[in-house]
Parts: C-alpha cells; structure tokens; sequence
C-alpha cells in the first residue's frame, strides 16, 4: 500500500503508540476517578500528554490543554465559547466545514477574507478590511486541508491582537510539522485532531486555551473534582473533559507527541515539503495533469491536489485507490478551499505525506496516474 | 507520622503541583483528600512531609500555584487546617 492520505489521518504511526495504547488498554483505568494504582497511572499518563503538548506549542500551564475526540469537536468548544447567535465571524476562504458548519448553525453573519491560493499578502489584505472592532472572533486554518496552502496565521494574529479580536486557530494541518508558538500567537483557542500531524490515534484531539478565556461546555457530566456540585468546574481542563477520558488514546497520543518532539517539526515539514515538491514536478509532467502548487515552496505543506483533464476526481481516486495507492477525492470537507480555488464543480484529487513516506511513494503515484493519463487517451 | 495536605482545586493542579516540587527536589505525593476534610468532593491534594512545608511554599508561590488549602495531619489520626 502507498498510503498518500495522511492529511485524513496518518497510517503509519510511530510503534510505541501501539504499544502504549495497548499497555493502556490492560494496565489503567481512569484519571481522578479513585486512588488506586490504575488510576493513578492513567492519572500520571494524562498529565504527562498534557505536559508533552504544552511543551511542543510553548504554553505555560499545561491545565490550558484539554482533550478532545477530535479537531471538530476543539473547534466547536471554541467557537460556541466565544461566539453568539447572530454574531458577526471573519474566517479565509479555505476553512474546513469544521469551522464554517458550526458558525452556520449558529446563525451567524459569515465574512469571508478571499484570495487565490498561495498569495499570503492579498488574503492578510482581505483580513484587514474585514477584522473590525465589532466581530466576534476570526477563524482561520494554518494550512488548507485540500491545497497544503500556510496561511500568514502569525500575522493574523498580529492584526487580531492590535483591532482587541479573539483569535482561533484551526491547526488541524499544521500541528506536528509547523511550529505553534502559544506565547506568541496569543490566540484565544487552537484546536487539532491527534491523529493526522500528531501521530496519535482517532478519536483524539486537542483544544489548547489561552490564558483567562471562559469556555463554555458541549458536555455537562462527571469530572472527577468538585463533585458535591451541580455546576461544572470553572477551571480547566475540568470544565471541559466531562465523563470518562480515553485513556488509551490519550497514551497512544502522548508518544505521538514524543515522536515529533525527537525528530523535530522542522525536519517534518522540510521532508514532507521536498515530497510534495517532487510529486508536483512529476504530476505536471504527466499530459493533461493539473497541479496545484506554489511557486514558492515554502507557502506550501505536505498536501498536494492535482486533477486529470477529462476524467472524474473520484474515478482518479478510485482507479488509484485498486493500485494500492490511497489518496482522497472530491471536496475534502471545504467547499469554502474549492471555491476560492475555482475547483468546486470539478473537486480535486489530494495526496498527502507524513514522517513516513519516501519518494518511492510519489513515484508510484506518478506511475499510477501516468497509466491513467494513458488509458484515458486510447 | 505528621505530614502536610496541600489541597489543590483539581487533580490537574494537584500533579503540577506534585512536578514543580520534585523538581525542587521536594519529596511529594498526591492523595485524594480525605472526605473529613473535603467539602467539595473528590478532591486531591498533595502530601509533603512537616519538615518540607516552607520551601514548599516557597516553591509554589514562585511558579504561581496557590494552594487551595493546608491541612496537618496529626499523629492521632486528624486533620486540621492550618491558616497561613
């Protein structure tokens, strides 16, 4: 298998975050729920993964770190803490249904900062027209799920902090391989899945919280802590982990964290933008191949969508998928990307690369698809 | 055998304040706070033996963890708080 979809979720994973999940499985129970060895080792293990994140992102409390089932489920924390119905909302013109769905539900007003891919001047430019004293928060991913596009996030931020606007960071494709500076960000929230750039297993994810902000909660339950209350805790991570953690994803998830922290988010990115650099030089080559990729790479993650002239973006999914070759077609979950891409009649076809692929990976692509070109020509 | 409970708001504050004092080369370990002394329900604490208190506080008011309260735990089996 050339498994070319880590943008999804990460296939290969570091083999201690087997081992760990699987240790977890027979060896703890659950944290603050009894004083009891089991408990206190799946107590030492939270923390622990709370500690490894607050590192990684450079947060000084590691209570600001609160587990998650997922990106989506972050995000939505965040954004139903710091926004109302009817609420005006600046997002880019690259946000996944993760962040424009909920906004949608809330029945709030929706500016959206548009520009074409890979212009990170035009799109802040969109931003500062936008980003007044009366909007609520502005959303706004690191990198396009469907175009591997960085957006200037560092800037934004820049512009929120001066115009007093919370920020939130969807860092769902940037988390593990671009740096995440909490100090420096200032941002109210950042939300990330574990199992894509973090190398943690699904059905884990992280919603770390500036310092001071009052979170409102999706779930009410059992916290392990003030339990002669009715109400929920107003401190974090307690008012915002109701119920039981999942405590072996939250050990798979912790090695994640080690894994990136040993080879470094620097080196992560380079590999995966020389992988996606190659694939664009191959793709391009191939007749009838349409490429989506920066000119300059360094505007650019490890994420890469292409289209094939007259054949289906599913039917290129599907063709590459019988080859052994896993990508992911259509809409990725952001038809706000395909939009300002001009690709949302036809979607695209996404590859995307993790720690763990080689260039043997991309050349099997560009074979496959090469083929494809082919049969589609006779 | 007389020890200090620093009780703390959460269990997540309780394992910071656990982490800050060992790095401090203070000996402590959580408990979860004994329901005599615990109003609120499941509470945690952390243990530091009588003689490590004031460099314990030491410790925490430099890397800001207030405790919640402190309480001494007597050789006759009771605990008693202890005003700062």
């Amino acid at each position: 298998m050339t498994y070319l979809d880590s943008a999804a979720t990460t296939l290969q994973k570091p083999a201690a975050v087997e081992r760990a999940m699987a240790h977890a499985l027979t060896h703890m129970a659950s944290p603050g729920r009894g004083g009891h060895a089991p408990a206190m080792l799946a107590a030492d293990t939270a923390f622990a993964c709370r500690e490894a994140a607050a590192e990684l992102f450079h947060m000084d409390d590691p209570a600001n770190v609160v587990f998650t089932l997922n990106a989506t489920h972050a995000l939505n924390l965040a954004i139903k803490s710091l926004v109302k119905p009817g609420d005006t909302v600046v997002v880019s013109g690259y946000e996944h249904n993760a962040v424009t769905r909920p906004l949608t539900a809330l029945g709030c007003r929706i500016l959206v900062a548009r520009s074409p891919l890979f212009e990170p001047r035009t799109i802040l430019a969109q931003f500062d027209r936008l980003v007044t004293g009366d909007v609520a928060c502005v959303v706004c991913t690191y990198v396009s799920n469907v175009f591997g596009y960085i957006l200037p996030v560092e800037d934004l931020a820049a512009l929120c902090r001066s115009r007093g606007v919370p920020f939130i960071l969807d860092a769902s494709q940037g988390a593990g391989a671009l740096p995440v500076h909490m100090d420096r960000l200032s941002c109210a929230y950042v939300g990330m899945p574990g199992h894509k750039g973090l190398y943690g297993p699904q059905g884990t994810g992280l919603l770390l919280c500036g310092e001071g902000q009052a979170s409102a909660t999706l779930l009410e339950g059992g916290t392990g802590s003030l339990s002669a209350r009715q109400e929920m805790p107003d401190f974090l991570p307690d008012r915002l982990e109701a119920g039981t953690h999942n405590v072996p994803g939250i050990a798979g998830l912790l090695e994640g964290l080690r894994f990136i922290r040993r080879k470094g988010e620097a080196t992560i990115l380079r590999h995966e933008q020389a992988l996606t650099a190659l694939a664009a030089e191959k793709l391009s080559a191939i007749p009838g191949v349409t490429v989506y990729a920066a000119s300059d790479p360094a505007f650019q993650a490890g994420v890469l969508s292409f289209t094939l002239e007259n054949m289906d973006c599913e039917t290129v999914g599907e063709r590459l998928g019988k080859e052994s070759v896993a990508v992911r077609s259509g809409l990725h979950c952001a038809p706000y990307a395909h939009e300002s891409a001009g690709t949302l009649k036809t979607g695209t076809v996404r590859a995307s690369f993790s720690a763990f692929n080689r260039k043997k990976d991309v050349e099997r692509l560009a074979q496959v698809v090469g083929q494809l070109a082919e049969q589609r020509d006779k | 055998m007389v020890y200090y409970l620093i009780i703390c708001r959460s269990l997540t504050y309780a394992q910071r304040t656990e982490a800050a004092l060992s790095r401090a080369g203070i000996t402590a370990h959580i408990l979860r706070a004994p329901k005599s002394v615990d109003s609120e329900g499941c509470t945690h604490g952390v243990r530091v033996s009588e003689r490590d208190l004031t460099a314990a506080l030491v410790v925490l008011a430099r890397v800001k963890l207030t405790p919640k309260r402190i309480f001494i735990f007597s050789s006759d089996g009771s605990y008693k708080e202890v005003v700062l």
